[in-house]
């Protein structure tokens, strides 16, 4: 039982994870109508940035809080990658979207290798795990099998809070509401005066944020960072952004715990070989696809004639 | 004398959306129908329930005698019934020639032994058809023979109109099904076409036409007969001057007078 | 037109460049030190920049079309030519190797996505089901060697059957989804599936035909060659019916058709086109054709891991195809030639080879999307090899 519960947890938390990064791919497919594949690396490349923020504060003010450390580091993340964003998307998927789908798609996927590799070998020891800091307090309770952390609690809602924060943001502001605009129909959008370039980007830089808080969680949560996680990661969150219907922020989430929910499964249903649960996963997805062709909350789309 | 095409009580339905709602609509053997109506009437959804695109909610449609709803695409088409597409669907990057061959499709051998191992056969009957896509060409406008392995992406509007009605008519089918061909060309061009049309149905023997046409002038010189379809139902039917002159068709097409 | 013009457009237009390439490929091939290997290649762009310049290019294509047998003759024995030269040189050699694997297993990408438009981000996984299907039943059964190879490649088109279902439904980005859901999984499953020797991966017995082993040398004379001339001369035949088959296939009925189902389902669907027959047959010809290169290339190989066919590889392969120019078996030729050969040879980027490679294929999709040798309008006829 307590065993079980443990699965919950850790399920919950690879959702949440999952989930986030998902919302960065239903939102730039929501836009632009592409796939931005090397968004899993820059997952990766937030948990880097905030892991040389952490270094040059503890290098430099040894002194500061753990609590100001935690959010300068999250900051630094969050606007390294904004940054990120915003320039891939002027200089490359913008352009990129006269010609078929496919190229962006690998353009992407290439992207993704450029970024890798940079920080392969340019970070300090790239090429090696890195020990991610314990940024926040390492209170646990236990009983029996089961541990439940603070830090995992923080992250968790955390997690749930900036899915709030999108809810909110997409709903409730003037740039939201630019956004759904776009969305639905880019030509009548810019024909009302929404100006376009500056959604497109303010879009990219929303979701790269909401990437550097699923890198820092990475981080934390594993207490190690791998330059290879992207690939993994932007395949999952892909997949789960697939899984929930491509443009639908909701379904991007609900995709990433269904994710989630099928890795656990994998693992608990096949203990002997645990090493198993991604082959299931990835299994269940391609299963998934040929159930339901365009995910489970179907995109909403007509083919004129 | 029977109908080549009869379709009765056609209806369909897009969620709460009524495209064809309780159609009745006959095309007798080698007629040219014309079929009118305001954007947004049903046409294309007409066309493309007749091709099997669609599967109307209800209705019967009979073709030659026999029914046709529930075929696929590629059941209808060997029937004999092929089409032209309001916005054209020609494969751009292909030549003028494999555009046509596309549309002679069924009429191709296609097991691999032939295809890959008998290539003296291949060569032979590639020669017969190419000959035959040259003389349907010619026909249509002569300068488009010698740009017969020119991708269809560099020609002009209405020399694509011409490719996409040569594969239509390649297989020689019984019913051809023409969504507005004058789409994105001048009134010269579209009167040109036409007439090119007619002169290679009167050559082709009993052709049987259904033209979906916003020129009046089009429907008034090529037409026998026309249908105006308003909100998916059926206004009214008869020739030109019979349908131009009821005063539902122009409160379809102007409004309605202000009482 | 001019008289050298005139004069390249016969025969010469032909047998020159061909010279040229053999005189070059064998340079590049023997340049040891890094200035040799570096003014080769700027020799070779100075060569293709002015050939472009004073619009060679054409004169050269029409010619090559006009005498297609012959320039495939010539490139043939630009190949036994360069394995002649190299007979003793094992690396080179398995560079030749590796570069015909590879681009018989691009052939089988071309007729999916090229021509069928069937997207395949698992190009890598057939591959090494190839791959390890030889491994397995060279080692567990007593199979003739030789019937590996096209079991290779039967067994791929068999797994790649899997998936027909969700790629026959899917399209665009959800199709994309399912290929690469497939690459991902067959490498986790190699790594963790002790069976399949985990992620140290298995030997591969050699190839043995009619008592002659593939692995040992011969000694001729006083000459000793090398043990991958014979896999490389076997490579150059399956490479030779590959490119045979990709050719005439296009040049017929059914390449029509798998183009037209490319362009446009609807369309073709009007015109009597049975779109899932011609989608399946693209997949499954694509693998059976990467599977068997696969299983020639683990025997080359004689070990294989998981490592070589990641999805990594998958992208690789892909960008072959996309470098050379969709649909383009003599681009894909090409391509392969460049992605191959470059980093072996470029020992100063070796370690940075992967980063300069993407980011080169990233600009090529940004600036020159159709790539370098786009593909041309079918003829029919000519003289199918």
């Amino acid at each position: 039982m307590d065993l079980l519960l443990q699965y919950c947890i850790n399920g919950l938390m690879l959702g949440m994870m999952y989930a986030l990064v998902a919302v960065g791919f239903t939102l730039f497919f929501g836009v632009l109508d592409v796939i931005v594949f090397s968004h899993g690396d820059t997952v990766m490349i937030g948990s880097f940035a905030g892991l040389a923020t952490y270094w040059w504060l503890h290098a430099f003010y040894p002194a500061l809080a753990l609590g100001w450390v935690a959010l300068l580091v999250l900051m630094a993340a969050a606007v390294t990658v904004a940054f990120l964003g915003v320039i891939v998307a002027d200089t490359m998927i913008v352009p990129l979207r006269k010609g078929p789908a496919l190229n962006t798609l690998l353009a992407t996927m290439m992207l993704g290798t450029v970024l890798r590799e940079s920080i392969r070998l340019f970070f300090p020891d790239g090429s090696n795990p890195q020990t991610f800091p314990a940024l926040l307090p390492g209170w646990s309770w236990s009983s029996g099998n089961l541990t439940l952390r603070f830090d995992n609690l923080v992250l968790f809602c955390g997690g749930v809070l900036i899915i709030f924060l999108i809810h909110m943001i997409i709903n409730r502001t003037r740039l939201g509401m630019a956004i759904r605009a776009v969305a639905q129909d880019e030509e009548a959008a810019r024909i009302m005066g929404v100006n376009y370039r500056f959604v497109v980007l303010a879009t990219f830089a929303l979701g790269s944020v909401v990437a550097a808080f699923a890198g820092v969680m990475n981080g934390l949560y594993y207490s190690e960072i791998n330059f290879g996680v992207g690939l993994l990661l932007g395949a999952i969150g892909f997949s789960s952004a697939v899984i929930g219907g491509l443009g639908n922020i909701y379904g991007a989430i609900l995709g990433g715990f269904i994710f989630a929910l099928l890795q656990t499964l994998g693992a608990v249903a096949v203990p002997f070989a645990s090493a198993y649960k991604d082959v299931f996963a990835f299994g269940a997805v391609i299963v998934l696809m040929a159930w339901r062709p365009t995910g489970l909350i179907a995109e909403l789309s007509s083919q004129r004639v | 004398m029977n109908p080549l095409l009869a379709c009765t009580g056609l209806s369909m339905r897009f969620g709460g959306l009524i495209a064809l709602d309780n159609l009745d609509l006959e095309a007798r053997e080698g007629e040219i129908l014309g079929l009118v109506g305001p954007n947004g009437s049903g046409k294309t959804t007409l066309f493309n329930v007749l091709t099997g695109i669609y599967r109307p909610s209800a209705g019967t449609i009979t073709f030659a005698g026999e029914n046709i709803i529930g075929g696929t695409p590629q059941e209808i088409h060997r029937r004999g019934i092929a089409r032209t597409f309001q916005r054209s669907r020609l494969c751009l990057d292909l030549s003028v020639f494999d555009n046509i061959m596309i549309g002679n499709h069924t009429a191709l051998r296609l097991d691999f032994f032939y295809n890959l191992l008998h290539r003296r056969a291949f060569s032979r009957d590639y020669e017969m058809w190419r000959d035959r896509a040259a003389e349907m060409l010619q026909a249509l406008n002569p300068s488009l023979v010698c740009r017969m392995f020119r991708p269809v992406g560099d020609l002009s509007m209405i020399d694509r109109r011409r490719v996409e009605i040569c594969r239509a008519l390649v297989s020689r089918p019984r019913l051809l099904l023409l969504d507005e061909p004058s789409a994105g060309m001048t009134h010269d061009e579209t009167r040109q076409l036409m007439d090119e049309i007619t002169a290679s149905r009167m050559s082709g023997g009993s052709l049987t036409v259904i033209l979906i046409e916003h020129e009046m002038e089009v429907i008034r010189r090529s037409t026998s007969r026309c249908v105006v379809l308003n909100f998916g139902r059926k206004l009214c039917e008869g020739d030109y001057a019979h349908v131009v002159a009821d005063p539902q068709v122009q409160e379809a097409y102007l409004g309605k007078e202000l009482e | 037109m001019n008289r050298v013009a005139v004069f390249f457009s016969g025969l010469p237009g032909c047998i020159l460049p061909a010279l040229l390439l053999l005189a070059w490929s064998s340079f590049f091939l023997t340049a040891e030190d890094q200035i040799s290997v570096f003014l080769s290649l700027i020799s070779l762009a100075a060569c293709v920049i002015v050939a472009v310049r004073m619009r060679w290019g054409n004169v050269l294509r029409d010619s090559i079309a006009a005498h297609e047998r012959l320039w495939d003759a010539c490139l043939i024995a630009i190949m036994l030519a360069l394995l002649v030269l190299f007979r003793e040189d094992h690396y080179s050699l398995f560079l030749l190797g590796t570069i015909m694997a590879y681009a018989t297993a691009v052939m089988g990408l071309n007729v999916q996505l090229g021509y069928a438009g069937v997207l395949n981000f698992s190009c890598a996984s057939f591959f090494g089901v190839g791959g390890y299907t030889a491994a397995m039943l060279m080692a567990g059964t007593g199979l003739p060697p030789l019937l590996t190879l096209p079991l290779g490649g039967a067994i791929a088109a068999l797994t790649g059957c899997v998936l027909l279902l969700p790629v026959l439904r899917t399209s665009g980005h959800y199709a994309a989804l399912v290929t690469m859901a497939f690459a991902l999984l067959f490498r986790v499953f190699l790594d963790v599936s002790e069976w399949f020797g985990g992620p140290q991966g298995i030997p591969v017995a050699p190839l043995t035909i009619a008592g002659l082993d593939f692995s040992r040398g011969i000694s001729w004379g006083d000459t000793e060659f090398s043990f991958y001339l014979k896999y490389d001369l076997l490579l150059l035949l399956v490479l030779c019916l590959a490119y045979s088959l990709t050719r005439r296939l296009e040049r017929s009925w059914i390449g029509l058709a798998l183009d037209a189902v490319r362009s446009d389902e609807v369309a073709s669907a009007c015109f009597g086109i049975n779109i899932q027959r011609w989608k399946i047959t693209a997949f499954t010809l694509g693998n059976f054709l990467s599977g068997l290169a696969g299983a020639l290339y683990a025997m080359m190989l004689a070990y294989i891991s998981p490592a070589n066919f990641t999805f990594a590889d998958s992208l690789l392969f892909l960008s072959i195809l996309l470098l050379g120019g969709i649909g383009n078996i003599q681009g894909v030729l090409v391509a392969t030639v460049l992605v191959v050969i470059i980093p072996e040879k470029f020992q100063v980027i070796q370690e940075y080879r992967y980063l300069i490679y993407s980011a080169l294929v990233l600009l090529m999709i940004v600036f020159r999307p159709v790539g370098l040798l786009p593909r041309k309008p079918r003829v029919y006829t000519g003289n199918p090899a």
